[in-house]
């Protein structure tokens, strides 16, 4: 800063070859100034919001595409597939043996995905390696059983409607960390209207406090 | 609400006449907590062993020569007042490190940490270990490392978490079958692992279990010095540096005098008013 | 239209308006704090479901149940198996190091042939039909005694496949590395009868007078023992230790008697004399006994007390004491077997000692000493020999022990080729540089190791085994247990490389023999084998994991055979020039034998251990002259000469040099080899005249300032 104060004071004194010439064309000057203030921010804002997400996550497809509603109307619930294990621990995402409980090697449906399935998984006895939106760091250590049976939550109240999408989304995944996006959000500035739009250390920790009072030890969610 | 319920404060007792040293809790610790290995361990002070043993002797010679062995993990203090201070905890400038009030566990954050090794200074028992070098295993090796504890970095401080992962397994299958912990069914791995029997490991403020029964820890402050709590009711019973406060959750035994003076630095003339000075008897509390 | 400086300043003004009014700024700030805390080269172990699997640990011969936790089917901890009749629930640090041994660096990971001086990589059907090819050759040449075998353990299902791969073949060639199992079951036959093991219940002794065996050291089956001295408090059991240093055993014992090392048979002797002079029990309990009045003489008149204080060191005294401590007591128990009583013992001190309890009349008794049948569980179909192997087995073996035999080959060779299974001489023998110019005497070597071990190193075809948790197997209790459980050890993983249980390979390599041989191993799998020859307890086996075949006193008094002691010379051990007495020292944390520790326990290994390069070696301060703590020294014996680091301590004898054992590998494993040095390269074997042990307990050593 003090050399743009030290430049702006030389001008009026000996501003010599530029400075005496330019005058009459000051004006012009500092509009012109305004433009390219108002062009760099509309650029600059508009990368910022539109421009920047795009390249700040990269894009990955699920092996192929997975159709949660049509499985809620056949089976009827979560706990199906995604359950907790008799020692309480959690089973995720169901392995290839979980799907083979109804699916064979032959497509069970009409679709390409269907046949994608039945020929390059349950054929070939190989486990779907599916990209898992919630996924939280190795750092992290997390108790479904802690939150569903001993806190009696939905499902829906961290994951949202995903029981409902007939669809698998893209897998975002921060280009910088490593993290998928829903761990921040699909909102760039992290703003959540729900309870689920976000799964950082302060959305467990908000949670915590208004629900048990204190917002927890390091252990209790780390390992 | 955690408040509501019953606070543990998990630890232990070793009762160091029946260690043999065998080196089985050591072990036992490094492959349940993914702790890695070099190809030189033999310089002890990058040597990184969540649970060491000692070995102390009275310097008498042969055959009158006594050795101990003292399986030091960390000591999960409680600080001046067992108020939750300890003396890590204090000095962590990032919370990289804090003090579980339900469990008295003192927790180190891996991927908190930034390596300024404040609190390997203000911990006086070396429990604590900085990773000077990435963890590498031989190739194919870490197939065998547990998802329950996460691997650590180089430039991090890492330390015994008396198996919290442990606890957390046990906690989640009683939640699902509606009911406490049982005693056993969280153990440290070096507890379990140890064939001599010589640890045990549970709730010191349960008077059901084990390890309540043998320390039976004085509630109340010690009236010599009021920063001492939970000193052991148990004349054979005696914690490392005990006087500075810093309030253990880790209590040794031995029926010998020799070692349990061994736990402390003392004055000439010093250990003769400790030795008879227990904590008060149960009428107090 | 001029642009200016006034304009960057706009643009620039305006840029960072812009970016700070959008969501860069503090999505960056936070981004770049999360990947400061990223390690993406950090392993993350894969997380899923939670299972534990039964098995028994092979990696020595104590025979332990363990329980291997596996997340997805991937093992991750092993830990001592709750309720399981040897170990209930302990477990000791190698055991629960095991899946170090999984992806150690040394595997072998394919067949190999030896080129050279380098290994090639084969396929099994090359390496079994090269094999087989130049085992054809010495059959058809009408030799086939010229076959050897080196093997560890001698029990079990596998021990027996091959031995009956020999006896198929012709060769009576058989051989086992030392071991306290093998040392006991001589002693049985010295003193007892043939084929039989000794077992010793320290469970229930309440006064244990061990012969510097290292009971909580890894003597006999460890986590039993350690367990056993455990619950002595409570059952208000005595240890007394003989020994010339501070070991953990004697450390833990109520009372030390120290003594000359190498003079502990004497110290047996002497307290037998005691018990035969003064007490009347002894005298009676001698009735139905062998050479019996040749033996009481011989104590009368070389093992008085004078006698026995001049060549041990006990005062006459306290000989007497111990004598009337020990037969006083309600089940007193003598324990021989220095340290982990394989390596560097005799008979003559393992008969004396088990003459002081069949004196005391300690035999088949509760806390005594069991001279047990064997276990008896394996029904092998009738072998097939044809004439060639009929031949063959009529011959005499070369050598009576692994000693002898290695002598035998240094001096005039007279083996074409030799098996070595589950052993590891060129290491685990004392002069190993005389073990390995016998090994160059053999053409043809075929080694079954899962390791690069030494041993491996030297071998012309090696068929790698796959280990113990990639293994189905018979595991027998023996190693002086006073019970006989068998276990099974099952496969926990599939091979990790491309590996075979050695009882497949031998089946290959049998049907690839043809004729006779092949008809002797027609089964299709080793786990077929195993099913049919423990057929009886198969099921019980597989279900429980394992079957306690005995476990209380075997009936009646056995009659002891004194003839062996009477007439034992005692054994005058050459053991060259020195001021001190080097011994080595079996430390807990460091594998013994043919078992090599793991990169973790090598870690836990003290600094007054192994300190860098360097072994340290403890000395007695009193007698360490201008040394000090920690100084670089010259140690030099008739064997050899080597540094080591001298580390002052209380807890040894003066005049004797403890040298830890199991360090000194030589083979390509960073982690565990290349520290420290083998204290069997310093110690010259010294072989017992009528048990071909090797007695050489120590050596005579100078000591020097590097």
């Amino acid at each position: 800063m003090s050399e743009l104060e030290n430049k702006a004071n030389d001008d009026p004194g000996g501003g010599a070859h530029h400075g005496i010439n330019n005058g009459p064309e000051d004006d012009k000057g500092l509009g012109l100034g305004v433009i390219f203030f108002m062009g760099a921010f509309l650029v600059c804002f508009l990368s910022g919001w539109l421009l920047f997400p795009k390249l700040l996550y990269s894009k990955k497809e699920q092996p192929f595409n997975f159709d949660h509603s049509l499985h809620v109307e056949e089976i009827g619930d979560c706990e199906t597939c995604h359950f907790l294990r008799e020692d309480g621990t959690f089973s995720g995402i169901p392995g290839l043996e979980s799907c083979m409980e109804c699916h064979t090697d032959e497509p069970m449906g009409e679709t390409d995905d269907e046949a994608v399935f039945a020929e390059e998984y349950v054929a070939q006895g190989k486990e779907v390696p599916w990209l898992i939106y919630a996924k939280q760091p190795d750092c992290v250590y997390f108790s479904h059983a802690a939150h569903i049976v001993a806190g009696g939550m939905d499902c829906k109240t961290c994951h949202g409607h995903i029981g409902e999408t007939s669809s698998s989304r893209p897998y975002e995944e921060n280009r910088i960390t490593g993290y998928s996006r829903d761990i921040w959000g699909k909102n760039i500035w992290g703003i959540k209207k729900n309870s689920w739009d976000r799964m950082k250390m302060d959305d467990c920790a908000d949670c915590h406090l208004e629900e048990m009072g204190h917002k927890g030890y390091c252990f209790q969610c780390h390992k | 609400m955690i408040e509501n319920k019953k606070v543990h404060k998990f630890g232990m007792v070793i009762d160091l006449d029946k260690c043999t040293g065998c080196g089985a809790c050591m072990v036992s610790c490094m492959s349940e907590n993914n702790v890695p290995f070099k190809e030189d361990e033999s310089n002890k002070k990058d040597s990184i062993t969540w649970m060491r043993v000692y070995k102390l002797t009275n310097g008498k010679s042969f055959p009158e020569t006594e050795i101990v062995y003292l399986p030091r993990p960390c000591q999960h203090c409680g600080g001046i007042g067992d108020h939750g201070h300890s003396p890590c905890v204090s000095v962590c400038p990032a919370t990289a490190t804090d003090y579980g009030y339900d469990t008295g566990i003192v927790s180190q954050i891996y991927t908190r940490c930034f390596g300024c090794r404040y609190c390997m200074g203000a911990c006086p028992y070396h429990a604590r270990y900085f990773n000077w070098w990435d963890p590498k295993w031989p190739e194919g090796m870490e197939k065998y490392l547990s998802p329950n504890v996460s691997p650590r970095m180089r430039g991090v401080v890492e330390k015994c978490s008396f198996c919290y992962h442990r606890y957390q397994l046990a906690r989640e299958q009683a939640i699902v079958e509606d009911r406490e912990i049982e005693e056993m069914e969280y153990q440290t791995a070096c507890t379990t692992a140890c064939p001599a029997g010589a640890i045990v490991f549970g709730d010191l403020n349960n008077p059901a279990h084990k390890v309540h029964q043998i320390v039976k820890p004085d509630p109340h402050p010690d009236p010599m010095n009021h920063k001492v709590v939970g000193k052991s009711r148990n004349p054979k019973v005696f914690r490392l540096l005990e006087r500075l406060g810093t309030n253990p959750k880790v209590y040794y035994m031995s029926e010998r005098e020799w070692v349990r003076k061994a736990g402390d630095n003392y004055l000439k003339g010093e250990w003769e008013n400790v030795k008879t000075h227990h904590g008060a008897s149960s009428s107090h509390g | 239209m001029k642009i200016d400086r006034r304009s960057f300043l706009g643009l620039g003004l305006g840029a960072a308006a812009g970016i700070a009014l959008s969501p860069v700024g503090v999505k960056l700030t936070d981004d770049s704090s999360i990947w400061t805390q990223n390690w993406p080269w950090t392993p993350v172990p894969e997380d899923g479901e939670i299972t534990y699997d039964r098995s028994v640990c092979s990696l020595c011969p104590g025979a332990c149940g363990i329980s291997v936790r596996k997340i997805n089917g991937r093992p991750v901890k092993i830990e001592g198996l709750d309720d399981h009749p040897i170990n209930n629930g302990g477990a000791c640090l190698h055991g629960i190091a095991g899946l170090q041994y999984l992806y150690d660096p040394a595997r072998i990971k394919t067949p190999l042939k030896k080129n050279g001086n380098k290994f090639e990589k084969i396929s099994w059907d090359e390496a079994i039909s090269l094999v087989a090819g130049k085992l054809g050759e010495i059959r058809e040449s009408g030799t086939p005694e010229s076959l050897g075998l080196i093997s560890g353990a001698d029990n079990g299902s596998m021990a027996q496949l091959f031995r009956r791969f020999m006896d198929a073949f012709g060769s009576p060639n058989t051989y086992t590395m030392p071991s306290l199992e093998s040392n006991l079951a001589l002693t049985a036959a010295a003193l007892h009868s043939a084929d039989r093991s000794l077992g010793f219940d320290i469970d229930h002794s309440d006064f244990i007078l061990s012969f510097g065996a290292a009971i909580i050291e890894g003597w006999g089956s460890p986590v039993a023992c350690i367990q056993a001295n455990a619950s002595r408090h409570e059952r208000k059991a005595k240890l007394v230790q003989v020994d010339y240093r501070l070991s953990n055993t004697a450390n833990a014992a109520d009372k030390i008697i120290a003594v000359k090392p190498g003079t502990e048979a004497d110290l047996a002797l002497g307290l037998c004399a005691v018990l035969l002079a003064k007490t009347k029990i002894a005298k009676d309990s001698l009735s139905g006994d062998v050479n019996k009045l040749a033996f009481s003489a011989m104590l009368e008149k070389e093992y008085t007390s004078d006698k026995v204080e001049a060549i041990t060191g006990v005062k006459a005294a306290d000989v007497e004491a111990l004598a009337m401590a020990f037969i006083k007591a309600k089940a007193p128990v003598a324990v021989p077997g220095k340290g982990r009583g394989d390596v560097g013992q005799s008979l003559r001190e393992f008969a004396a000692v088990q003459a002081l309890n069949a004196l005391a009349g300690r035999l088949n008794k509760e806390g005594g000493v069991f001279v047990m049948w064997p276990a008896g569980y394996l029904k092998f179909p009738e072998n097939v020999m044809d004439d060639t192997a009929e031949q063959g087995a009529g011959k005499a073996k070369l050598a009576g022990s692994v000693t002898e035999l290695v002598d035998k080959l240094e001096k005039d060779g007279g083996l074409s080729a030799l098996f070595i299974y589950n052993a590891n001489p060129c290491y685990a023998l004392n002069n190993t540089e005389k073990v390995k110019a016998a090994m160059d005497k053999v053409g043809f070597k075929v080694s079954f190791s899962s390791f690069m071990d030494e041993t491996a190193l030297k071998s012309d075809v090696i068929l790698p085994a796959s280990i113990f948790l990639e293994r189905l197997e018979d595991v027998v209790s023996g190693a002086g247990l006073a019970k006989t459980v068998v276990g099974l050890c099952r496969p926990m993983v599939k091979p990790v490389f491309d590996t075979k249980h050695p009882g497949d390979t031998l089946i290959l390599l049998a049907q690839a023999m043809g004729d006779s041989i092949a008809e002797g191993f027609s089964w299709d799998s080793y786990e077929a084998c195993l099913e049919e020859v423990t057929g009886d307890i198969w099921d019980t086996l597989s279900d429980d994991g394992y079957v306690v075949i005995d476990d209380k006193p075997p009936v009646g008094t056995p009659v002891t055979d004194f003839t062996f002691l009477s007439s034992a010379p005692k054994i005058d051990v050459p053991m060259g020039e020195g001021d001190f007495t080097l011994v080595p020292v079996d430390k807990m944390r460091l594998a013994g034998g043919s078992m090599i520790s793991s990169p973790f326990a090598v870690k836990t290994v003290s600094d007054t251990v192994l300190s860098g390069k360097y072994s340290v070696v403890e000395i007695n301060p009193a007698t360490a002259g201008a040394l000090k703590d920690g100084d670089v020294a010259v140690l030099k014996t008739a064997m050899g000469t080597v540094k080591v680091k001298i580390g002052l301590n209380e807890g040894i004898m003066a005049g004797v040099i403890g040298m830890p054992r199991g360090l000194g590998h030589t083979f390509n494993n960073p982690y565990v080899a290349g520290k420290g040095v083998n204290v069997n390269d310093l110690i010259g074997p010294v072989i017992e005249p009528g048990s071909g042990l090797d007695a050489a307990f120590g050596i005579k050593a100078t000591l020097s300032k590097a």
